[in-house]
């Protein structure tokens, strides 16, 4: 156990240590997804920009609720749930992917859960153009708060990277994890207020997202740049929610991750 | 001083096949106390790849691994290069250890030379000086010229040969682990290839070097290592260790 936890913690500083590795291999992950195509990544921003675009006019009706209010807020929340759930759902295959690189370099398996990790957060610096076009077409204004998406960023690239290491190893053994990490995922998109206001459902005294760690984490993306301060409860769900999650890491990753290469 | 120290290393290979991988089998088998009436299910392969090897190499070191396909020669250059993790046993190393299993590694097709060049560079764990200074080598090595500009996709299997082999080999390591002598592109360039080569592994401290090529283990080993099975079945100096070798494979 002790030779485990020495093993996890070891593989985790190493892979971060390496961070010109993984940033080099997420940026060309980006780049050859869009090479040969004329507005190069810049594709994310658009096919982004349509459907916040698109969904904010017909739902801000369906649900009756004001455009101005409802746009702006589903802008910040698709482009903050474009990082959770592609790091949750990508990092299934991170391993799997990498089999090459692993049969024929010895790298900290930690290196591919930064990797995907840092994809998405890349990704999502083309797609946080949209916000501020939209905060300016419906008069939103950013306060102080904003000082805490620092805060949020923390909180949630540091539970993807506990998620994302873990799926990443046991997708590795098990092959029909990722098809049911995806349906998941689905399902919370729905049950997690990105399309809709939590607002709306607390009207109703329904307390369902309290408990939704996604809710959570969305929140403390969500709320600064809306300009308010998250919740003592979704930053302290957050923030527990990453202690645990790497102290259950350590000693698996420790245990597992080297046998990563028999299995890939 | 560089160095190599395997003991008492075994590999277990496990081999799963879907159902073995299925997590549904995993959970039934518990569920079920184990009772499962699938005969299909029992034959979770193991393969012993290594079984209990012993090798300490140590700076100067020239040696040869020979023996039948399936022996576990590759997966010993594995396993010195930290690909595997032993199943038991320990491997010691100390020095910069190239593991030339396959020149490709990490190529994207997509990508210019200079980007390919550049990303290796990174993936070989240089610094950004280091990597600029590897550029122009790989380019006057490799005399692709203004090709490197292009994507990589656009170049001829010769060309594209040409510059995974420069990459792999422009930096010097301590340690080298080759899987059979590479040879590449037309005569010309052959031969620079293996002058490259040469005075590459001269330079390093320790060279191991997995080929069915006899010729080549007698020409650049001074010991060699006869595997089978697993298992290191005889190791000392070339000449004798060949002779064995050969005269063996030659026996009816």
């Amino acid at each position: 156990m002790v030779r485990d936890i020495y093993a996890g913690v070891a593989d985790i500083y190493d892979g971060l240590r390496k961070w010109r590795m993984w940033w080099m291999l997420a940026w060309n992950d980006v780049r050859r997804r869009y090479r040969r195509s004329v507005l190069g990544q810049f594709w994310l921003t658009m096919s982004m920009a349509v459907t916040i675009g698109g969904l904010g006019f017909v739902y801000s009706h369906l649900f009756g609720v004001d455009v101005s209010t409802y746009l702006p807020y589903i802008a910040v929340t698709f482009v903050t749930w474009a990082i959770i759930s592609p790091v949750i759902v990508d990092s299934c295959n991170a391993l799997i992917e990498s089999d090459h690189l692993l049969r024929h370099i010895s790298l900290p398996r930690s290196l591919f859960a930064y990797r995907v990790l840092a994809r998405n957060l890349i990704i999502a610096g083309h797609n946080v153009l949209i916000i501020p076009i939209v905060f300016i077409i419906f008069h939103v204004g950013m306060n102080a708060n904003i000082l805490w998406l620092s805060v949020g960023l923390a909180l949630v690239s540091i539970n993807g990277f506990w998620i994302g290491y873990f799926l990443s190893i046991v997708c590795a053994r098990f092959r029909d994890i990722p098809q049911i990490v995806a349906s998941i995922m689905q399902v919370v998109f729905f049950v997690t207020p990105v399309m809709f206001l939590p607002s709306q459902l607390a009207k109703r005294g329904i307390s369902v997202v309290k408990w939704n760690p996604f809710a959570n984490l969305l929140e403390v993306v969500r709320d600064p740049i809306l300009g308010a301060v998250p919740s003592a409860w979704a930053l302290g769900s957050c923030a527990a929610m990453a202690f645990v999650g790497f102290l259950l890491l350590i000693p698996f990753a420790g245990r597992y991750a080297p046998r990563v290469i028999y299995w890939v | 001083m560089p160095s190599v120290i395997v003991k008492d290393v075994c590999v277990d290979l496990p081999i799963y096949n879907s159902r073995g991988r299925s997590f549904k089998s995993t959970i039934l088998a518990h569920t079920v106390g184990g009772r499962v009436a699938d005969d299909r299910d029992r034959s979770l392969l193991i393969i012993r790849a290594l079984n209990h090897v012993n090798l300490e190499l140590k700076h100067g070191d020239r040696v040869a691994i020979i023996g039948a396909n399936g022996a576990g020669k590759t997966t010993l250059l594995r396993i010195m290069g930290r690909i595997y993790p032993p199943t038991s046993g320990t491997v010691e190393s100390v020095g910069r250890i190239a593991c030339l299993t396959d020149l490709n590694v990490g190529m994207d097709v997509e990508a210019t030379g200079y980007e390919n060049i550049k990303m290796r560079g990174v993936l070989l764990g240089l610094t950004r000086q280091e990597i600029a200074a590897l550029v122009p080598d790989v380019a006057e090595f490799t005399e692709l010229g203004e090709y490197l500009k292009l994507p990589i996709r656009c170049y001829s299997q010769g060309m594209m040969l040409r510059l995974a082999f420069g990459i792999s080999t422009a930096i010097q390591p301590d340690i080298i682990l080759l899987d059979e002598i590479i040879s590449v592109g037309d005569q010309a360039f052959a031969e620079r290839a293996r002058q490259r080569l040469n005075s590459l592994i001269e330079a390093a401290s320790i060279l191991v070097l997995a080929t069915h090529d006899l010729y080549m283990a007698r020409e650049l080993c001074l010991s060699t290592v006869w595997m089978s099975h697993g298992r290191v079945i005889d190791y000392g100096q070339s000449d004798k260790i060949l002779e064995r070798y050969a005269a063996s494979s030659q026996a009816p």
